[in-house]
């Protein structure tokens, strides 16, 4: 308990604070449902959420959690259904799978007077949420563009890989290229890695062949960041260029902390996220505090010289 | 009476072999046309040509006097030209019912009516004098109930033209007697019926005009009044036939093979019985009397209990590989499902059950190579093409391919499973010929058979089956038809009674 | 059959011709397109990333001519490479960073796969399952057993290990990188088998029709298990050729790669309902799945959203080139 996530620190510091106060006879108890753990970042994800779970059940003994990892979508509804129905839980935490087939069984959750809490991704209607948790795909973008516009100069040539196609995706690289525009990179060119590091592997062998002259990737993931360098180490092209991949995966920050010139920089895309949203739930039932609105967690660039802060050796991400 | 259908000079190529050579042959309503041939003389071609299922290379086929080409068999089938397989052409996962009315099921509206073809099926197969409910699974009937629906599909379907493909090689006498009378209403009723068997006296029987066909020729048309059944042989086999079976080798001394207590839990119960080096041995019954069963759980096939000797060694059960190595080997009666694997070529197929024999880790391909030139010679396949599959040889020709793979495996003891079935007598001859010679050599052999002419002419001994149990066992001048009868539905002076 | 080529010269043959024709037809357009693309090292590229499916679906050739089919290959290969990965790691303190405990993790990479491929083969040749749902449900199991194991991260390799072990991806022989041989000895062999040994024998037959199998005295079960476990054995020889390429393993490793090894077998003219196999046919369909993501990726002249489609039409066609011969069955 003594891992301590910077990004939410306002939240947390206020739940420590503010912390029991009454100890109210009411039990609660709040459902938790979050995609499975099929890659790195949910996997940091799945940690976190667990974690903050247990610390608040030690915390609050009032409370009772409910956790529910699913694998898509209709999965992920028919939990949420069983939360309501049998467990009959207070308050809902979700990170939609899909936004679109889950905004309506959220909302019946919604119109059952339970407090609903999204992460990450919005719910197709706006309003039905009390909080909404998420990191910012579009900062998470141009943060990472104005470090590429500032660094390189005119001229200069970057690949980009892409996660899965997604509306998510989307908004990162669109932010992105925003933010290089009129800076006088070229982007050679972007292709899927799906943020699978085999796939990204598989993709930069291929971009390592077609171009000669590469000066830096933007990997937009750390997953793939790890293919990318790998696939650079082998075609021995590690001077030429640099990576910035994201989320903050743990192996990539310990190497940007010891100061790898091939990992400048990194930007972060909190899989914590879900921390914040459990806890700030959790606060809004036990005490008065008024937590609901929107809470949009900004990306930030870790350096060699923040990295510490960003490192959390136990995390499986 | 009308001519239906016309076949004028068919030649039929398959790539550079000529199968057919200018055959005619027509048919007329209200008339029963046998073509008749050995194995590989071109009646299946012919059928399927005037089945809609082939179109010739050359010639004419007229309907109604009017020019036509089938481009499908379906057109063939609307134009009411049905051909009844036999290999059947059946769904096995689907009921009887709705077999017989696949592809024109009564319907109101969008909902089948089931009772209505219920009730039409069993009249249908009524007629056949066969009462198998209409909703069995087809897969669940025994196959001369499955001949008998294929049959009642095509009644089912108003034929003008019904055409026969050997439709009573599974069947027993009763039920081949009854499908006759059936086939003579057809007539009766004005059907034009092509009908091929190699039962002569059936052909004798039924059929108004014979066609005869040999090695794709054709070699004589005449009315089946006064047409001799020895005519009809040496005109499908070109020479004179001399007795169809040949002399009785006597058997040794040695017991060979000793079984006792043999239970096939559910088929039959209790067999014990002894081969002797030299002999043949006949098995007789009645369909469905155990004698398969009894056969298959020896060489290992089927789950079974009882004591089984080879050579005085008891035998592993449960192993075919056990039994093979022993120097016993099965071969089954049923060629096309469990004897050979239609879709694959001779070579695969001869060396299948012996393949040790060819290398234990590289298959030595010229040693393949020379064993079938020498299956080839030993057993007169008559094959187009060494890299034909099997399936494209005819039924005779598979049959001698599964000898000759069966006996690759130099067995001391040859369990013979219905040699003959759907096979012309010329090959029949041939293979009466090879069981003798075998037994003449010391092997010894076991011979299961429907027929009893066959049984008779080539055992030294009989062992009667009936429902599951040894019934009796025959020997010299003893076996006569009418006692092997008596024996096989129990010793019932009533004859009528059957399984 | 090698026979028949001298002996009847046959006309041009589609059904048998026709992966190599669409292979030959990639690789013309893909010289067309970037002049990199027959390149030492886009070339070398290649070969070593079809080698991790290529060597899984020779294995599957047999399966499938076989009359089986494995759908949980995938999930084990990311097991096999979890359970290799732990084991490695748990094992320096007693062997050190060194060739014994490469080898020690080789073992294990193969027992594992051996083990896990004589379940499913347990489960559909005694137990008498559907292949389908025996290894439906291993693949479930293994892709659950993989996340629990990373505790839904991912699983790496020691450090120093993986730069000691990192070699057996990246290095080879005048040249040619141990994955190429290796799948080139794999595939060799797996066609000397198919074509030239009484289990490849055994295995067509079976697959053909399994009555005639055993009235003809093959042991069936065991050749089916057999089958399996082979499949096993080579997803664990994969697995060896895997981990060093990354170091590690998660929820994601291996994701349909058995759809893409069925894929690879299917349009090398195996039969998918068994009966009919051809090794050097599934080594062009590997080539044939890797090349297209290759030249899309190299060429980028469609929309990468359109690449799944690009791929799946080619497949098609290439098993439709094939129907010539078979439709004269």
């Amino acid at each position: 308990m003594k891992r301590r996530s910077i990004i939410k620190g306002a939240a947390l510091g206020l739940a420590m604070i503010a912390s029991p106060v009454v100890a109210q006879d009411a039990n609660y108890t709040i459902g938790v449902a979050i995609p499975a753990a099929t890659h790195g970042f949910m996997g940091g994800l799945n940690y976190h959420a667990r974690a903050s779970i247990e610390r608040l059940e030690a915390t609050y003994p009032q409370l009772d959690f409910v956790l529910a990892t699913s694998g898509d979508a209709g999965k992920m509804v028919n939990d949420i259904e069983d939360m309501v129905a049998t467990r009959n839980i207070d308050a809902l935490v979700v990170l939609p799978f899909e936004s679109e087939p889950l905004t309506s069984p959220v909302q019946a959750v919604k119109e059952q007077g339970i407090w609903v809490t999204v992460v990450d991704r919005g719910l197709a209607v706006p309003g039905i949420e009390d909080l909404y948790v998420a990191g910012d795909n579009t900062g998470f973008g141009r943060t990472a563009g104005e470090y590429f516009a500032k660094t390189l100069k005119d001229g200069d040539n970057i690949v980009v890989l892409r996660g899965i196609p997604t509306t998510l995706d989307n908004e990162r690289v669109d932010a992105f290229s925003a933010a290089i525009e009129g800076s006088g990179i070229n982007v050679l060119d972007m292709q899927h890695g799906n943020w699978n590091r085999d796939d990204a592997f598989d993709v930069m062998q291929d971009f390592l062949s077609k171009f000669d002259d590469i000066d830096a990737v933007w990997a937009a993931d750390d997953d793939m960041a790890v293919g990318v360098l790998e696939a650079i180490s082998q075609a021995g092209r590690s001077e030429e260029m640099w990576v910035v991949g994201g989320a903050g995966m743990k192996e990539i920050i310990k190497r940007i902390m010891d100061g790898d010139p091939q990992l400048p920089v990194n930007v972060t895309y909190p899989p914590a996220q879900i921390a914040t949203a459990i806890e700030m739930t959790a606060l809004g039932l036990v005490s008065a505090t008024p937590v609901s609105g929107r809470f949009i967690i900004g990306s930030q660039v870790i350096t060699p010289e923040n990295a510490e802060k960003f490192y959390f050796p136990d995390s499986p991400f | 009476m009308t001519l239906v259908l016309q076949a004028d000079g068919i030649i039929k190529r398959f790539g550079p072999i000529e199968v057919l050579h200018g055959v005619d042959f027509d048919l007329t309503a209200g008339q029963i046309h046998a073509l008749i041939g050995e194995n590989g003389a071109g009646k299946s071609t012919m059928m399927k040509i005037l089945g809609g299922y082939l179109s010739p290379s050359e010639g004419q086929l007229m309907l109604d006097g009017v020019p036509v080409q089938f481009k499908s068999q379906k057109e063939a089938e609307a134009a009411g030209i049905l051909m009844i397989h036999q290999e059947f052409n059946l769904a096995l996962q689907l009921t009887v019912e709705e077999n017989i009315f696949l592809g024109r099921e009564k319907r109101s509206g969008l909902f089948l009516k089931h009772s209505a073809m219920r009730d039409e099926a069993r009249d249908l197969l009524a007629r056949l004098d066969c009462h198998v409910d209409p909703r069995t699974r087809v897969g669940d009937l025994s196959v001369s109930d499955r001949q008998m629906v294929e049959i009642a599909r095509a009644l089912g379907r108003n034929a003008r033209v019904l055409i026969m493909d050997e439709p009573t090689a599974v069947l027993t006498n009763r039920e081949t007697d009854m499908l006759l009378d059936q086939i003579e209403q057809l007539r009766n009723a004005g059907t034009a019926v092509l009908y091929t068997s190699h039962k002569l006296d059936e052909i004798r029987r039924i059929a108004d005009l014979v066609t005869v066909l040999r090695d794709g020729g054709h070699i004589v048309s005449r009315p089946a009044e006064g047409f001799s059944e020895n005519d009809m042989a040496v005109a499908m086999v070109g020479r004179e036939l001399s007795d169809l079976f040949p002399a009785k080798a006597k058997p040794q001394e040695e017991v060979v093979l000793e079984v006792e207590n043999f239970t096939v839990p559910g088929r039959m119960e209790n067999a014990s019985f002894r081969l002797h080096r030299g002999e043949v041995l006949g098995f007789a019954g009645l369909v469905g009397a155990g004698r398969t069963e009894l056969m298959e759980g020896i060489v290992g096939l089927r789950p079974a209990t009882g004591s089984v000797k080879v050579m005085g060694n008891p035998l592993q059960q449960g192993s075919v590989l056990a039994a093979c190595k022993a120097g016993l080997v099965y071969l089954t009666e049923d060629r096309k499902d469990k004897g050979l694997l239609l879709g694959k070529n001779l070579t695969e197929n001869l060396t299948l059950l012996a393949l040790d024999r060819f290398g234990s880790l590289r298959i030595d391909k010229q040693a393949e190579d020379r064993a079938l030139s020498q299956a080839i010679d030993d057993f007169d396949i008559r094959v187009k093409d060494r890299e034909m599959n099997a399936g494209s040889l005819s039924g005779g020709n598979q049959q001698k391919l599964l000898l000759a793979k069966v006996m690759l495996a130099e067995p001391e003891i040859v369990i013979i499973d219905e040699p003959t079935r759907g096979i012309d007598i010329g090959t029949k001859q041939q293979i009466y010929e090879f069981i003798s010679a075998l037994a003449a050599q010391g092997k010894s052999v076991i011979v299961i058979s429907s027929e009893l002419p066959e049984i008779i002419g080539l055992s030294g001994r009989v062992i009667v089956m009936g429902r599951g149990h040894i019934a009796g066992e025959l020997s010299g001048a003893d076996i006569t038809e009418d006692r092997i009868l008596r024996l096989a539905m129990g010793v019932g002076e009533d004859t009528k009674e059957t399984a | 059959m090698s026979k028949l080529a001298k002996s009847s010269p046959r006309k041009f043959n589609l059904h048998v011709l026709g992966p190599l024709l669409a292979l030959v037809a990639l690789i013309l357009l893909g010289a067309s397109l970037n002049s990199n693309f027959l390149g030492y090292g886009n070339v070398t590229n290649v070969l070593a990333r079809s080698a991790f499916i290529g060597i899984i679906a020779v294995g599957m050739t047999f399966v499938i001519t076989a009359g089986g089919i494995d759908l949980s290959v995938g999930s084990m290969a990311a097991f096999v490479a979890g359970v290799m990965i732990l084991a490695m790691n748990a094992l320096i303190p007693i062997l050190g960073v060194g060739v014994p405990l490469i080898v020690a993790g080789m073992g294990v990479a193969l027992l594992a796969g051996f083990l896990a491929g004589f379940m499913n083969g347990f489960l559909i040749a005694k137990i008498r399952i559907e292949a389908f749902i025996v290894t439906l449900g291993s693949m479930g199991i293994y892709r659950s057993l993989i996340t629990w194991l990373s505790d839904g991260g991912t699983l790496s390799l020691n450090f120093e290990a993986r730069s000691f072990y990192r070699p057996v991806y990246y290095d080879g022989i005048w040249g040619v990188s141990w994955p190429i041989i290796v799948f080139a000895a794999v595939a060799i062999l797996g066609e000397l088998a198919m074509r030239h040994t009484p289990f490849g024998r055994h295995c067509a037959a079976l697959g053909a029709n399994e009555q005639v199998a055993k009235y003809s005295a093959i042991k069936v079960d065991r050749l089916r298990m057999g089958t399996y476990v082979l499949l096993g054995v080579l997803v664990g020889l994969a697995t060896i050729m895997y981990v060093p390429r990354l170091g590690s393993a998660s929820g994601s490793t291996g994701v349909l790669w058995e759809l893409e090894a069925i894929a690879a077998v299917i349009i090398g003219g195996t039969v998918l309902k068994g009966g009919f196999g051809r090794v050097w046919g599934t080594v062009i369909g590997v080539l044939i799945l890797s090349l297209i993501d290759n030249i899309l990726n190299l060429a980028s002249i469609v929309s990468p959203y359109l690449n799944g489609a690009i791929q799946g039409v080619i497949v098609i066609l290439a098993v439709v080139l094939q129907r010539e011969g078979k439709s004269a069955k």
